[in-house]
């Protein structure tokens, strides 16, 4: 099967102007000027199958999205060869724009004073919907979103919650085969960011939409996707699902105390016993949480470690967090 | 899904619907609607006192009489308002391009250039539009030249090359930003460079001539264009061509505008 | 001293930030250069129509003087502080400068320090040097510059408080550019920047003594290109100027005052 999105050996860099600093370095920039070269992706490869859901992570500046304006046909490549459906998406911007939908968290692309059915009548003649298609979309988005909250309103008056769902529902209203969603979820309350998933959820599994995902929300992560790809400094550094990974990492357990006095003593009585282990130990309101590597360490061994000197009131075990994962995988690679 | 190319009438069907909603809003704001208006007007009015105050009292400047330098000066104020109310948008664009927003114009399946223009319509240049159309009736009705229908043909295709020339100007003035910082005093300059439209080129030596005429086209916005009614017996040649010039500058700053915009790769400058 | 010293390192990023932009600087200048061969061709032609060689008083020369320093003076001091403040209103900025410790009129001015005194240095005394150059002892160079001084600066003082209050004004409304544009045609017309006041019939030039703006740009200028000797003229004209500026002082700071409250009150 030919895939939806292929990357072979991708590699972008930048010319930097370096700035001198202070009163003296201005009058020196004002005659010569200074450039360095920056590598923003360094051969990276992948491929994407349609319909998949594809997770990207990475700190911030890794180059993800860089990654993803090459991939929306924004930037060119330094070198490599990118398909997207086929197509190269710099050389054809306008045919690749056609089949994809783009939505950033923060900036709308949708009219700013219109109210949004406007905005979908627009791109409707924009992107040339046949009318029929229109319509079931809408009907299709009736059923899935609360329309009579939003139809009408212009964008300038929504909340954050309500414009990014409106830019979600206008990136697949043109039935798009890719839809690059750059942090969707950002800066929205818990119950807002559920809907969000959930939409994203719906319309992929019945348009078949294939979605590239940017996130730092590790709720988007685990909510989305089955496989996320990691960026950092450019490189990749772990491309597959994300049951693989917490298999990698399986020996690692997250053991949860519920203690009875103060939580304090317990946490410093544990950091000073576990000194110079591969553990973190964590807290919440009412939990403590130890991250453990049973290698080291038996999850038992701590418990029992605790208890002879606290009460316990209640206690969890859990696999290993998917935040957690990524944590270490920033840190210590894979 | 197959997609019709998409051809003029497609661009001209969707302009016309995307503007209708960008006029809408703006009139909505009562307030700065008004405010605006009366800027413009102030500066009008201001324009022709100036004028007033200068050749009001001198009787022929360099061959030119008085209702003849109105005549020129009305004729700039309808040549420049298609490119302060097409345009518009270009003053937003440094900032845009700046901030990264220009990227999300860069995602639909229609012409970059022609999405960015339509986003904003600048109502208020109908009103500039207006002074230059009373100021070109005034001064056409005292210096007696003859309404015939060649002659308002003639204006009309005139009016229309002589409009190119400024839109080139004052694009490639804003395009600059995609390469340079602070290109904001360029797009100043062009901006200033109009009022320099509404004076004959013949009170220049042939240094600046030649400058006004072939660098900077600021000639062709009033003067050449201008010669065809106001002396048709003398029209130099450059008058006639002034339609093809007009279009080639156009096309140029158009081409350099979205070579800016290709290159852009998302983040500022 | 503190303040002093926090005023200073405004000036001093300002200096900095100007310096930086050297593409603007040179395009500045030629879009100076380019506006003063206009000026130069268009009275060279009213001047040649005229039949005569002196015009309402003055001469090509003296006129042509008059005008370039005009415009190395408008240079130096349009700060588009309007557009400053319009933006710091709009984005909502204003209210962290509020909470500042130094007050906004202060500190706008203070920021914008910068930048006068780079174009004072690189636009106003080059181009001044020229012109003495070129005209070769049409100017007195005399006491006539040392009254420039306070002319200048009390220029620029009511040219700021002019651009506060307007600037103040889009706290009341939106739209920035229409008051900008508004403000600029009047102040530039009626301060005699672009056409000496000289040529303005006498009715008018009545009802334009009892204004502000001729303190800006007529009154330094004409200072600066008198002998000097007059001393009556110099102090009344020192003296109305330094009076302007005292008054639109206390207006800005009053109405800007009244507007904050207004707007702070109404939660705008």
């Amino acid at each position: 099967m030919e895939k939806m999105i292929e990357l072979k050996n991708i590699t972008k860099e930048f010319k930097v102007l370096n700035r001198r600093e202070g009163l003296k370095g201005s009058f020196q920039d004002l005659f010569s000027r200074d450039y360095k070269i920056i590598r923003a992706v360094d051969d990276i490869s992948l491929s994407v199958g349609q319909g998949e859901i594809v997770g990207f992570l990475g700190p911030n500046g890794a180059g993800k999205s860089t990654t993803i304006k090459m991939m929306t046909g924004v930037l060119e490549p330094t070198s490599g060869e990118l398909m997207v459906n086929g197509r190269i998406p710099y050389k054809n911007r306008t045919a690749n724009s056609q089949e994809i939908g783009v939505v950033f968290g923060q900036r709308s692309q949708l009219w700013w004073a219109l109210p949004l059915v406007e905005s979908f009548k627009l791109l409707k003649d924009i992107y040339q919907i046949p009318q029929k298609d229109y319509d079931d979309m809408m009907e299709l988005y009736g059923g899935l979103v609360n329309f009579d909250e939003i139809l009408h309103k212009p964008v300038r008056q929504m909340s954050l919650g309500q414009r990014t769902l409106s830019d979600i529902l206008a990136a697949f209203l043109h039935n798009p085969k890719v839809v690059f969603l750059d942090e969707p979820t950002i800066g929205l309350d818990v119950a807002m960011k559920s809907r969000i998933r959930e939409l994203i959820l719906e319309l992929n599994r019945q348009k078949n939409t294939t979605v590239i995902l940017t996130t730092h929300d590790m709720g988007d992560v685990d909510a989305l996707c089955e496989r996320i790809v990691i960026i950092d400094k450019g490189k990749m550094l772990y491309d597959n699902d994300i049951q693989h990974l917490r298999r990698f990492f399986g020996s690692y357990r997250t053991l949860k105390i519920r203690p009875g006095e103060d939580m304090k003593e317990v946490e410093e009585h544990l950091e000073k016993e576990l000194a110079g282990m591969d553990v973190r130990i964590s807290h919440d309101d009412e939990w403590i949480s130890i991250l453990i590597n049973e290698e080291q360490i038996k999850v038992l061994n701590v418990l029992e470690m605790v208890q002879e000197k606290h009460e316990i009131k209640d206690m969890q075990l859990e696999e290993i967090s998917t935040e957690d994962v990524i944590k270490k995988i920033y840190r210590e690679g894979v | 899904m197959d997609v019709k190319k998409r051809g003029i009438a497609f661009y001209f069907k969707i302009y016309f619907k995307i503007i209708t909603q960008d006029i809408k809003s703006r009139m909505s704001y009562r307030a700065d609607f008004v405010i605006s208006t009366l800027g413009m007007i102030a500066t009008n009015i201001v324009g022709f006192a100036a004028f007033w105050l200068m050749f009001s009292k001198f009787p022929n400047i360099n061959g030119w009489g008085y209702y003849e330098m109105l005549f020129l000066y009305g004729f700039s104020l309808i040549s420049i308002t298609p490119t302060q109310c097409l345009l518009d948008n270009n003053w937003n664009l440094r900032r845009c391009v700046f901030d990264g927003d220009f990227v999300k114009y860069c995602f639909r399946p229609i012409n970059l250039f022609f999405y960015y223009e339509s986003e904003v319509f600048d109502v208020k240049g109908l009103g500039q539009l207006a002074f230059g159309i009373g100021t070109i009736c005034y001064s056409w009705h005292h210096l007696a030249i003859p309404v015939t229908f060649v002659a308002i043909v003639k204006l009309i295709v005139f009016l229309v090359t002589a409009s190119l020339f400024m839109m080139a100007m004052q694009n490639a003035a804003a395009a600059t930003c995609f390469w340079i910082e602070n290109s904001f005093y360029i797009l100043d300059l062009s901006l200033k460079l109009k009022d320099y439209a509404k004076y004959p080129v013949t009170i220049y030596n042939t240094v600046f001539r030649f400058l006004f005429t072939f660098l900077l086209p600021v000639a062709f916005i009033a003067y050449y264009p201008s010669l065809v009614i106001l002396r048709p017996d003398e029209v130099p040649v450059l008058s006639w061509l002034s339609p093809v010039i007009g279009a080639v500058f156009f096309y140029l700053s158009y081409k350099m505008w979205m070579r800016g915009a290709s290159r852009y790769d998302g983040s500022g400058s | 001293m503190n303040r002093l010293k926090k005023y200073l390192a405004l000036t001093r990023a300002g200096i900095i930030e100007c310096i930086n932009y050297r593409m603007s600087l040179a395009v500045m200048v030629f879009g100076n250069l380019l506006y003063l061969t206009l000026i130069y061709f268009v009275w060279k032609a009213i001047f040649a129509s005229s039949g005569s060689d002196v015009v309402n008083g003055m001469t090509f020369e003296t006129t042509m003087i008059y005008l370039v320093l005009a415009t190395a003076l408008f240079n130096f001091m349009e700060m588009y502080i309007v557009w400053e403040m319009g933006r710091d209103i709009q984005s909502g900025k204003i209210a962290l400068n509020l909470i500042r410790p130094m007050e906004y009129r202060n500190y706008l001015f203070w920021s914008v320090s910068g930048s006068f005194v780079v174009n004072f240095v690189f636009t106003f005394i080059p181009t001044f040097i020229i012109v003495l150059l070129v005209t070769k002892g049409t100017i007195a160079l005399g006491i006539n510059l040392l009254y420039f001084i306070p002319a200048v600066i009390l220029a620029v003082i009511i040219n700021y408080e002019i651009d506060f209050i307007v600037g103040t004004i889009c706290l009341y409304t939106e739209s920035i550019w229409g008051i900008n544009i508004m403000k600029q045609a009047v102040v530039t017309l009626l301060s005699g920047a672009t056409i000496p006041l000289a040529f303005f019939p006498d009715k008018l030039r009545t009802v334009i003594d009892y204004l502000p703006f001729r303190a800006i740009y007529d009154t330094p200028l004409t200072l600066l290109l008198s002998d000097g000797t007059d001393k009556n003229m110099v102090m009344t004209k020192l003296a109305i100027s330094f009076l302007w500026a005292v008054l639109m002082s206390v207006i800005s700071r009053l109405f800007w005052k009244v507007s904050i409250k207004q707007v702070t009150v109404n939660g705008g």
